[in-house]
């Protein structure tokens, strides 16, 4: 019998609550900066089989492969899953991302039935793979990305196995650190457990279930509703990864038919000899983290909006890679150049309806830069930490709007950057300068949001300094695309400066003083993938892209483009070569006729130039 | 123009059947159904500094870009290597 409207309303809003109360306690017990500053996190409800009930916030392209992760202990324990167990998985060729991405997930019983599973990840502190944090640029293949399971029973009933939390444990660098991440996720799913039993209480199991029932069928109709709105077609899109001299791509081709939408990935690049690879488990995950938030922004997140979906990723591909390739840096890597085409595609399908133009968006901080420092703290303890900066992002242009400055990401509604201050109170390093960063922001119409650039040096170190390890493709390709004419957001740019070398050979700039890497005495060397010293007065200097921008860059209004100039977040030579303002000479306006005149005069010199070819 | 095709393209009703064309000054490209952008004016830029002092690509790395052939309005962008295929969108209605 179908549950009232009202009594409907609530349980799904009370299932959404525990979820968010859930993601409340694990960043409140997590102690790793990755977790409670950049919210690289995730925790969701399943039903009982294990399809999605209630997706939650953090990283979406979890929702779908914790799914997964159910089903694979569903599978593994038939028969043996009891009240209070809690089992863990990490081992992407099973469902997870990468091995450091640790799914803990716990069945919820009432009465002695499991009427559904609460599942969570965090980015542990380190997993033991062959470079600190994770993310392996020197993996050769999965046996060298750490510790990994398939599954396996970490609590029992209520008891903690701690046998299986010490084999974790002897396998990693900083397991008291390692040990609180793992605590966290414990503690999250107690408290969804609590909140869900709660709420069964309340209510009675049939109502409930009768609920979570309606409320995936409600999802279904509805997306398959909105996409029948929509016209049909086939939109494609392309995104390139490069690692040191190799460049890959992932190829998508999305078509629409009715109530169906097929992300085609035929064509994408055989999988890398690189930890960039993802499993095809991922590449669901990825390409539903745009799909969640752009076309289902008012449907429930849950196997409903699942159903309407498929996807071909071909095998031994880029997208849907074969034990044992290497897959740590899948996040950043082929993950998110499926979310990346994903959100163009999808954004290209949206834009043709007026009714839904306003939710299209050009690609987002499409780059992330994975780049953890690691050795001892000023404290004298081992220190391992991503820059949480990748989190800050960069808001894509919208058909109506610019993109947000720094304004995060669209595969993660919750994330965010650490304080400099944070940052320097547990890491012997001190920033230079960070900041928004000048024609960072796709142009167009609607300019895409900026992203950022920051520095480096080390302070106070014990041993002189730390290493890093930088996991950073996309130095040549730009991969935040824009729309309808607009620019891509500029590509990620990471630089050793060997101010130490300039020192030895006499210059006497202090570069603790400097405030910008032109200043720097040293001589830049682009460092891309591997492991780097961070030494003496030797800087890091990262900056990442922006986002795409829409529509032509000189349909935009040269007011916006002086109140960009005046912020600095576009240089006077963009605002003139790129979208044709003539900047007055006290630099806080233009002069209208000569923007007029060089906006005409450019249109033409495109019609020009393509005659003469 | 009867709808949006892009934001800067539009689906139009002409005497040939409905048409794909320029929103700025509605010149029809394509009809309905079949890829437009051959029948665009087409440019490729180097990316390298292509929006700014920020695009700092490697030279083989190009904007690609597509013109309307009438009034050149850009109607749409790629980042592309050269010898890559046009990313092609086509709507049935």
């Amino acid at each position: 019998m179908a549950v009232d409207p009202i009594t409907f309303s609530i349980i799904r809003h009370r299932l959404y609550r525990v979820v968010d109360e859930a993601v409340i306690t694990l960043k409140h017990v997590s102690g790793s900066a990755i977790t409670n500053e950049g919210h690289d996190l995730m925790v969701s409800l399943y039903r009982a089989d294990g399809s999605l009930l209630m997706g939650g916030v953090g990283f979406l392209h979890h929702l779908t492969s914790a799914a997964e992760a159910c089903k694979a202990i569903i599978r593994r324990f038939e028969g043996r899953i009891n009240e209070g167990d809690v089992f863990l998985l990490n081992d992407p060729y099973t469902a997870a991302l990468h091995t450091s991405d640790i799914y803990l997930v716990a069945p919820i019983h009432h009465n002695g039935q499991l009427v559904a599973w609460s599942a969570c990840f965090v980015h542990v502190y380190d997993i033991g793979a062959k470079n600190p944090g994770g993310f392996c640029p020197d993996a050769e293949d999965i046996y060298t990305e750490g510790y990994s399971s398939p599954g396996v029973r970490l609590v029992n009933k209520g008891e903690l196995n701690q046998d299986v939390l010490d084999t974790l444990l002897n396998m990693v660098r900083s397991p008291e650190m390692v040990t609180l991440d793992i605590r966290s996720m414990i503690a999250c799913n107690n408290v969804a457990h609590d909140r869900m039993l709660s709420l069964i209480d309340k209510y009675g199991y049939d109502t409930v279930d009768e609920a979570c029932s309606q409320l995936i069928e409600q999802s279904e109709q509805q997306l398959r509703a909105r996409l029948r709105e929509l016209p049909d077609g086939t939109w494609e899109s392309r995104q390139y990864l490069e690692v040191l001299d190799e460049v890959y791509k992932v190829n998508l081709k999305m078509t629409k038919s009715g109530d169906e939408l097929v992300f085609d990935f035929t064509g994408s690049s055989p999988q890398s000899k690189y930890s960039v690879n993802c499993t095809q488990w991922a590449s669901l995950g990825g390409l539903f983290a745009p799909l969640f938030p752009l076309i289902c922004y008012d449907i429930t997140w849950n196997e409903g909006c699942i159903s309407p979906i498929k996807m071909i990723a071909p095998e031994g591909s880029i997208v849907n890679c074969t034990r044992p390739a290497p897959v740590s840096v899948a996040t950043v890597g082929a993950i998110q150049s499926v979310n990346n085409a994903a959100c163009t595609t999808i954004g290209k399908m949206l834009q043709t309806s007026e009714k839904y133009a306003k939710e299209a968006t050009s690609v987002w901080h499409a780059n992330h830069f994975a780049i953890f420092k690691f050795g001892r703290s000023q404290r004298g303890g081992e220190a391992i930490g991503i820059f949480t900066e990748t989190f800050a992002g960069a808001g894509g242009a919208r058909t109506y709007a610019d993109g947000v400055d720094v304004g995060g990401e669209i595969p993660n509604p919750i994330s965010r950057m650490a304080n400099v201050e944070t940052v320097e109170n547990t890491f012997p390093i001190r920033y230079l300068f960070r900041r928004r960063m000048t024609d960072s922001g796709g142009p167009g119409k609607y300019r895409g949001g900026t992203g950022m650039e920051f520095a480096v040096v080390q302070h106070d170190s014990p041993d002189g300094g730390m290493h890093y390890v930088v996991s950073g493709k996309g130095a040549n390709f730009p991969m935040s695309e824009g729309l309808a004419g607009g620019y891509p957001g500029a590509p990620n740019s990471y630089q050793w400066v060997h101010n130490n070398e300039a020192k030895a050979e006499g210059t006497n700039v202090d570069v603790r003083g400097t405030q910008s890497i032109e200043e720097m005495p040293g001589e830049k060397e682009d460092v891309t993938w591997g492991v780097f010293p961070l030494m003496g007065d030797d800087a890091l200097y990262v900056r990442w892209n922006g986002g795409g921008g829409y529509g032509d860059p000189l349909a935009r209004d040269p007011d916006a483009v002086v109140e960009d100039v005046v912020g600095g977040v576009v240089s006077a030579d963009a605002a003139r070569d790129v979208y044709g303002v003539a900047i007055n000479q006290s630099g806080n306006g233009h002069d209208a006729e000569g923007t007029a005149a060089m906006r005409s005069s450019m249109r033409s010199a495109r019609l020009v130039l393509e005659a003469a070819e | 123009m009867s709808a949006a095709f892009s934001g800067s393209l539009a689906i139009v009703d002409t005497d040939d059947g409905q048409m794909i064309a320029c929103q700025s000054c509605e010149r029809p490209l394509v009809a309905t159904g079949q890829p437009w952008k051959p029948n665009a004016a087409v440019k490729e830029l180097p990316m390298h500094g292509a929006g700014g002092g920020a695009y700092e690509s490697a030279d083989h790395v190009v904007l690609r870009q597509f013109y309307c052939p009438g009034c050149g309005a850009l109607l749409d962008t790629e980042t592309a290597m050269s010898d890559d295929p046009f990313l092609n969108d086509v709507i049935n209605v």
